[in-house]
């Protein structure tokens, strides 16, 4: 059974639609919400569902594998692979990158010093910690 | 089927009157199983284009190659693989809905009653009323749906999605998907609403001014067109300039400049001999299109 992948496309949005599933279905893969033996939805389901072209959902489907986050297992689809250690820390990181880049960006533009974003940063950290 | 490139266009020329030239040398190969939008401003060419590859309009100058036939005298077999959406929909304006479809399915070996029973619920269109009195929106989807009927191998639309409200427009989108998704069949749509062609095109070709001026993969084109925000450590010279350029605006350190990018080196290259820093923006198809009409 193909779980529910809370899957969302902006086809406006600069990003092209392909990279928008791909980083999507990355970061669920990462924080565990799609587990290791789970299937992802056939590409026409997906298609359909999103209003997209289905070349675009294989593309999507295609790197993941690529990049050994997911498996075609014949006749039954894409299967989550079951991640290293260091390939899932690194992956995990790859999802929080463009976030603090753009962290990194907005501090420049305000002339923060790193020393005081990570003032900044130190206590949220810490606060999620608790939760 | 046959084996033929759907649509082949070839120095594809069509000149109205003397002096008013529409389409400028067109050429064009549409791949089997593609869905190419076709973009272009008011009066670039797209329907002209659009017309010539049916065989409603005789090019001025080079070919329309339609089904493996030339566009011109396409037989009555390649013309039941063919489906066509006008742009300016006309229809037996005296028959009933189910008249028209029972009268338009004679003409064609195959017809998907299913499908257009379907469409016409789908989308509200009640099989027994007048043709003559409906609005344009649902005349836009009766010529839909005529034109799938037939499981044309090649489905050429000319701004089909114009008069559709946004719920018809996705149910259309829909209907287009399920075309898009057997590989044996092959769509062309022109079209001003670019968040659709995002959506179901894998191909852009883009016109402008009877000439064209992109014809690719469209996620190529997304990947490839960015708007470059560079903040340099000394004032820019007045002619500076990017291999790929579009457009710039440049003031004292600052400089935006929109450009095709033929490779990522590129962005090195600029932050090495400027010193600069550079911010890359996406784009969507939209502002692409106005980016790559401006330049």
């Amino acid at each position: 059974m193909a779980p529910v992948l809370f899957l969302q496309v902006s086809p406006a949005s600069g990003v092209p639609i392909y990279r928008q599933l791909q980083d999507q279905i990355r970061s669920q893969i990462a924080g565990g919400r799609l587990a290791p033996g789970e299937f992802l939805p056939s590409v026409r389901q997906l298609a359909q569902r999103l209003a997209v072209n289905p070349m675009t959902i294989s593309k999507a489907y295609s790197l993941l594998e690529r990049d050994g986050l997911v498996e075609l297992i014949r006749g039954q689809g894409m299967r989550v692979n079951a991640p290293t250690p260091s390939a899932n820390g690194k992956a995990r990181r790859q999802v929080l990158l463009p976030l603090l880049q753009q962290v990194a960006a907005t501090a420049r533009q305000l002339s923060l010093s790193p020393e005081e974003v990570f003032a900044l940063l130190e206590p949220l950290l810490k606060e999620s910690k608790h939760d | 089927m046959t084996d033929a490139t759907p649509l082949q266009l070839d120095q594809l020329t069509k000149r109205f009157d003397r002096d008013r030239l529409a389409l400028n040398a067109v050429s064009l190969t549409i791949p089997t199983g593609s869905v190419t939008g076709l973009l272009g401003r008011n009066a670039s060419g797209k329907s002209t284009l659009i017309q010539c590859a049916v065989g409603l309009l005789k090019p001025t100058a080079g070919h329309a190659t339609t089904l493996g036939q030339s566009a011109w005298s396409l037989d009555a077999d390649a013309k039941s693989r063919l489906g066509y959406v006008p742009q300016t929909i006309q229809l037996h304006s005296w028959m009933r809905v189910r008249q028209l479809f029972d009268y338009t399915a004679a003409f064609y070996p195959r017809w998907n009653d299913t499908l257009v029973r379907d469409l016409l619920r789908d989308w509200d269109v009640p099989p027994d009323r007048k043709i003559k009195p409906l609005s344009p929106g649902t005349l836009q989807k009766l010529a839909i749906i005529l034109a799938l009927a037939h499981e044309p191998e090649l489905l050429i639309l000319d701004e089909p999605a114009a008069a559709l409200d946004p719920a018809a427009r996705r149910q259309f989108l829909a209907a287009l998907l399920d075309v898009a998704s057997d590989s044996r069949r092959t769509i062309l749509f022109s079209t001003h609403i670019t968040s659709d062609l995002e959506r179901v095109a894998d191909r852009v070709a883009l016109l402008t001014a009877g000439r064209l001026t992109f014809d690719g993969g469209l996620d190529e084109l997304k990947d490839t067109v960015k708007r470059l925000h560079v903040t340099a450590q000394s004032p820019f010279s007045p002619d500076f300039d990017i291999p790929g350029r579009l457009r710039r605006q440049v003031a004292g350190h600052e400089a935006l400049v929109s450009v095709r990018l033929a490779s990522p080196d590129l962005l090195e290259t600029l932050q090495r001999d400027h010193a600069a820093r550079i911010h890359v923006e996406d784009l969507s198809l939209e502002d692409i299109f106005l980016e790559m009409q401006d330049a």
